[in-house]
């Protein structure tokens, strides 16, 4: 008793400290390196300026960041302040995630108006501005000797001076949004909140104008960020659109400068406009202590902060007061023509419908890129495949009915279990199996909470209609969408039925593959005369053992058009260099050239085990009977093989079937979202797609009822 | 039908010699029997003749035939398996058929066959079961009926009764005497059994360490044998050896005084030699026995037992008659009609009587 009570004791004494520090503050950031460093040494600052106050850090990787808060923040394990790009305050400000900048009019004299204007959403300032991200123009001094060229017309002419394979520009496609605002989402006014401007005239002509520069060999083709960096720093691009992040991967490999964008001279002499992201410290609405959590975001903004921030992690910093008061800045080369750029670029819309309209635009860019579409005419296709995406919502509906049904369900399931438990023998035959239930147990619990649970709510989710947080209950409305193709030509591109096509059709082919190489090979590896088989088989299961996303990048960058190793190989043997990603054949062929590669090991592993089963003389048996080596292995190896590889076969076929990573990391539904299978397509709708989970769970129900189905056919059959 | 002609085959398996060096004539028609220890290359021969395994040296042929070089598929000869090796995947009646139905024949006379097939081994009954659902003796006779559903020009049987328990190897042992009747095929059975050595073969051929020892009808190789391997090898109990001195028509040891048959025995004998004397060739004589057996174990059989005791220092085996059955530490007088005395060289193991290798 008194040992409990010591206990008690104890317990309580060890929880009052941490109840007790109200000054404790959580930020939360994405930054790497030198930003980081330098955040890091701000914080050092405050602790030594607000001693007994405890800052808790956490660096959250970028790609899990925005979600990551979004469920955080409204549960109260958020952080109380945390960094992050502007695009996304619409969404957080939506959510009631974020609290606004208090007496915003005075404080935010000091900085500069883009970053101001970026953070400023519904008549309110939502974050202290830190810095401005955009790009500019990076002249390979060896390439550009002398004064940089001032227009875009003079950068195209350059080709005609440079060496053969040397690029007078780099970019990345996505990021083609040149002059002409061809992307503006109207932010102010909710009414016209989903208004998708990629379209129109001048959207046309300054994609037209990407499309020469790429015929007439100005900007190479299929860019990426990596492509970008790569050129560049080798010396076969002589300048490169980019942020300061180049500049860090550059170090001293490469001589170069930074101009601001050039003007286009055919547009009258207008300067080139980048979209800039403004990186604010947001106050969490839900902090514990709003006072002192606003106080470290306007530390982390405030001029003394902004020197360190610029200096230690060359941001070009918003807050004006840092230029002043440390003129250095200014003299740092690059620091001075980002500002400058920055000053003349445009922040990026931070609607929440703008996350919804980046894919439709950037398909719509790469297929007038690749020729297969007039630019207006993949732009007005953008647009309705934007409009497809954002299409209202189905109605509500009343949950009872379903409620009814339900509790009417779980009540006879109740009565019949009753009923059940009068009968004498059944009683007794429960108390019988009582210690093998207890064997069970556990395992039946932990399946229930990994497998059936998840399951349950994604079906019970397949139910509602959600979008951006926002969610209500549809009925059946989701299926009924899916099911008539939203009401589009049941083949279109993106019905279900075209993409179940597509999947059925890429699981067959997989199999085939997977079963033919892998029996190959197991039949080859099997015979005896072959040396150094133990080698062969290790290399040969490697494919299996390295992580298939690794493979599937690997494999993507081999497709590359101009780079890949695919194409050097058929440029080697006098074949024209295939644009992989552009055609649905030969984009799918890359997704089953890579699968096939991933998946034959596993076969060829079931097919060695399964060989070695057969036993020798009945080879030989078949030999004395007249048997050739093709009719021993097709009336011996085959037949004995059946057994162990329809199994396998089976398992291989769901694991196709819903093999996620190669169609998403490989042709990413390229092109055109066309070799997009059921799971991928799923994701998008989840994920890129405004997040409708409802949508996205209907199709993950369809996907395993159509497993469920065929995998239950093929039982019996083996039966 | 044919007959089968092996000349001069040797076989390595790596440095291993496994045939030294085999000479067979096999006529048509003939049942012939390779019988020896394990590891003494009986079963590479079988495999040579099959066409599994290809000789280094020699050749094989089949008919006039010369087969040596030719892939089993071209031999038509037919192999029962120690194994059985049935196609687990298929039925009795697609194991019968197997062969035929490569070969292309026409379904009508596959049935015909498979019919005939099953009659004559009785296995009419199991057409449509998997060689998993059934008994040992009913998968060898299976493998027997794929064998003979192909008519092929020559059976080969390697160790086909070993997998058997003993009443049934006994019966099927007759069956197959009588299949080979019926059927006048030309039949090589490798085994280790002498039993089955002795009642199966027309042709008994004894192979040693890779090089045949003797061959010949079973009876002859029986009673002269070639040497004392031979002689060993054949007849249960074995026969039983003992080393003496020759002198005066007879061999001495402590213990016994053996007389043996002169006349058998051309030019001059060494001086010492080994006596062969099987169990069966004793019979008790209290009188005029000159062998003094101390009888150790007896194992009575019924008809018949086996007294297992010393002379001398040296073991020795005797079959008794009737139900006279003595007890251990009996001793015993026994005698030998003196031309089943056999005598063998005491290096070399050759029969004294025999003509120089």
């Amino acid at each position: 008793m008194t040992r409990a009570l010591f206990l008690a004791l104890l317990v309580a004494l060890l929880a009052w400290p941490s109840s007790a520090t109200a000054q404790r503050l959580r930020l939360w950031h994405a930054m790497r390196g030198d930003e980081q460093a330098a955040l890091e040494r701000l914080l050092r600052a405050w602790r030594e300026a607000h001693p007994g106050s405890v800052v808790e850090v956490l660096a959250v990787p970028y790609d899990a960041y925005a979600s990551k808060l979004e469920s955080a923040i409204p549960r109260g394990h958020g952080p109380d302040v945390f960094i992050d790009a502007h695009e996304r305050l619409a969404s957080y400000q939506s959510r009631g995630l974020i609290a606004p900048v208090p007496e915003a009019d005075d404080a935010m004299a000091d900085y500069e108006p883009t970053a101001v204007k970026a953070l400023t959403y519904d008549g309110r300032v939502w974050a202290w501005p830190l810095s401005i991200k955009c790009v500019a123009l990076y002249v390979n001094t060896r390439l550009v000797p002398g004064d940089p060229p001032a227009t875009l017309e003079a950068i195209e002419a350059m080709r005609a001076t440079l060496p053969r394979g040397v690029y007078p520009r780099v970019r990345v496609a996505e990021r083609v949004l040149p002059r002409g605002a061809p992307a503006r989402l109207q932010r102010r006014d909710p009414r016209r909140a989903r208004r998708y401007t990629f379209v129109g005239p001048e959207a046309a002509r300054s994609l037209q104008r990407v499309i020469d520069m790429t015929r007439a060999g100005v900007i190479p083709e299929e860019p990426s960020g990596a492509l970008v960096s790569q050129l560049f720093s080798t010396g076969h691009a002589a300048t490169a659109i980019s942020g300061p992040w180049l500049a860090a991967e550059l170090g001293d490999r490469v001589p170069y400068r930074v101009v601001p964008l050039p003007d286009v001279a055919s547009e009258g002499g207008r300067p080139m406009a980048p979209y800039a992201t403004v990186e604010g410290a947001f106050v969490s609405a839900h902090s514990h202590d709003p006072e002192s959590a606003s106080l470290l975001a306007r530390f982390l903004a405030d001029a003394p902060g902004a020197v360190v921030r610029a200096r230690l992690g060359h941001q070009v910093v918003a807050n004006r007061g840092a230029w002043a008061h440390d003129p250095d800045l200014a003299r740092d080369p690059l620091l001075a023509t980002f500002r400058a750029a920055a000053a003349r670029a445009r922040p990026m819309p931070t609607n929440p419908a703008m996350r919804a309209a980046w894919e439709p635009a950037r398909q719509a860019i790469l297929k007038a890129l690749r020729g297969d579409m007039p630019p207006r005419e993949a732009l007005e296709q953008g647009l309705h495949r934007f409009e497809d995406v954002t299409r209202p919502l189905p109605r509500r509906r009343d949950a009872t009915f379903a409620l009814l049904i339900l509790g009417g369900l779980a009540m006879a399931l109740v009565v019949a279990a009753l009923r059940r438990s009068r009968d004498r023998e059944f009683r007794v035959a429960i108390r019988k199996s009582v210690p093998a239930y207890a064997w069970v147990a556990h395992a039946a619990v932990i399946v229930t909470a990994l497998v059936v649970a998840p399951l349950v709510v994604g079906a019970a989710t397949s139910l509602y209609a959600t979008r951006n947080g926002e969610s209500y209950f549809v009925g059946l409305a989701n299926y009924w969408d899916i099911l008539t193709a939203r009401g589009g030509p049941l083949l279109a591109t993106g019905s279900f039925y075209r993409v179940l096509l597509v999947t059925v059709l890429w699981t067959a082919v997989n199999l085939a593959l997977h079963l033919g190489l892998g029996m190959a090979l197991a039949l080859l590896l099997a015979r005896p005369a072959l040396k150094m088989r133990a080698l062969y088989r290790v290399l040969l299961i490697v494919p299996w053992a390295v992580p298939s996303y690794v493979t599937a990048l690997a494999w993507k960058g081999m497709f590359h058009r101009q780079f890949g190793a695919i194409n050097a190989m058929v440029t080697a043997l006098g074949g024209e260099p295939v644009s992989w990603f552009a055609r649905f054949s030969t984009a799918f062929t890359a997704n089953v050239a890579t699968n096939a590669w991933l998946g034959f090991p596993f076969m060829m592993v079931v097919t060695i085990g399964a060989l070695a089963g057969i036993p020798k003389d009945l080879y030989e048996a078949a030999e004395v009977d007249g048997a050739s080596r093709w009719q021993q292995f097709t009336k011996i190896t085959l037949p004995m093989l059946r057994p162990t590889l329809g199994p396998a076969a089976a398992l291989g076929a769901i694991w196709t079937f819903n093999q996620f990573n190669v169609v998403f990391l490989v042709s990413g539904g390229e092109p055109d979202g066309e070799t997009e299978i059921l799971v991928s397509e799923a994701y998008r709708w989840a994920f890129t797609r405004q997040a409708q989970y409802g949508y996205a769970s209907a199709y993950a129900v369809l996907i395993f009822v159509i497993l469920a189905l065929v995998s239950r056919r093929r039982a019996e059959e083996a039966r | 039908m044919a007959s089968l002609t092996v000349r001069g085959v040797r076989k390595k398996l790596g440095a291993n010699p496994i045939l030294r060096g085999i000479d067979l004539a096999i006529d048509d028609g003939e049942f012939t029997v390779l019988v020896g220890p394990s590891g003494c290359g009986k079963s590479t021969l079988l495999r040579t003749v099959a066409g599994l395994e290809e000789p280094d040296e020699g050749t094989v042929l089949l008919g006039d035939r010369d087969v040596t070089r030719a892939p089993p598929r071209e031999r038509d000869v037919a192999m029962v398996f120690q194994s059985y090796a049935l196609y687990p995947h298929l039925t009795v009646r697609e194991n019968l058929a197997f062969g035929l139905r490569l070969r292309k024949t026409d379904p009508a006379e596959v049935d015909r066959r498979v019919a005939e097939v099953s009659r004559m081994l009785g296995i009419g009954h199991l057409l449509d079961r998997f060689p998993r659902e059934m008994s040992g003796g009913q998968r060898q006779r299976v493998a027997m009926g794929r064998a003979i559903a192909r008519r092929p020009q020559l059976f080969l049987f390697d160790e086909p009764l070993s997998n058997l328990d003993a009443a049934l190897r006994s019966q099927v042992r007759v069956e197959i005497k009588r299949m080979h009747a019926d059927l006048g095929a030309t039949m090589l059975y490798v085994t280790h059994d002498q039993v089955e050595a002795m009642t199966l073969a027309d042709r008994l051929v004894v192979l040693n360490a890779g090089k045949v020892e003797q061959q010949g009808p079973p009876l002859e190789v029986y009673h002269r044998p070639v040497s004392r391997f031979v002689a060993a090898f054949l007849g249960s109990p074995a026969m039983n050896f003992v080393e003496g001195d020759l002198a005066n028509n007879a061999l001495r040891a402590e213990g016994l005084s053996l007389g043996y048959d002169a006349s058998r025995f051309h030019g001059a004998l060494p001086p010492r030699a080994v006596a062969g004397v099987r169990p069966h060739d004793v019979v008790v004589s209290p009188d005029r026995g000159a062998i003094t057996l101390r009888v150790e174990v007896v194992e009575p059989m019924g008809s018949e037992s086996f007294a297992h005791g010393t002379i001398g220092d040296q073991p020795f085996v005797a079959r008794l008659e009737g139900g006279a059955i003595p007890s251990p530490g009996d001793t015993l007088r026994l005698d030998v009609d003196p031309s089943r005395v056999h005598l063998f060289d005491k290096d070399s193991g050759r029969a004294l009587d025999a003509e120089a290798p």
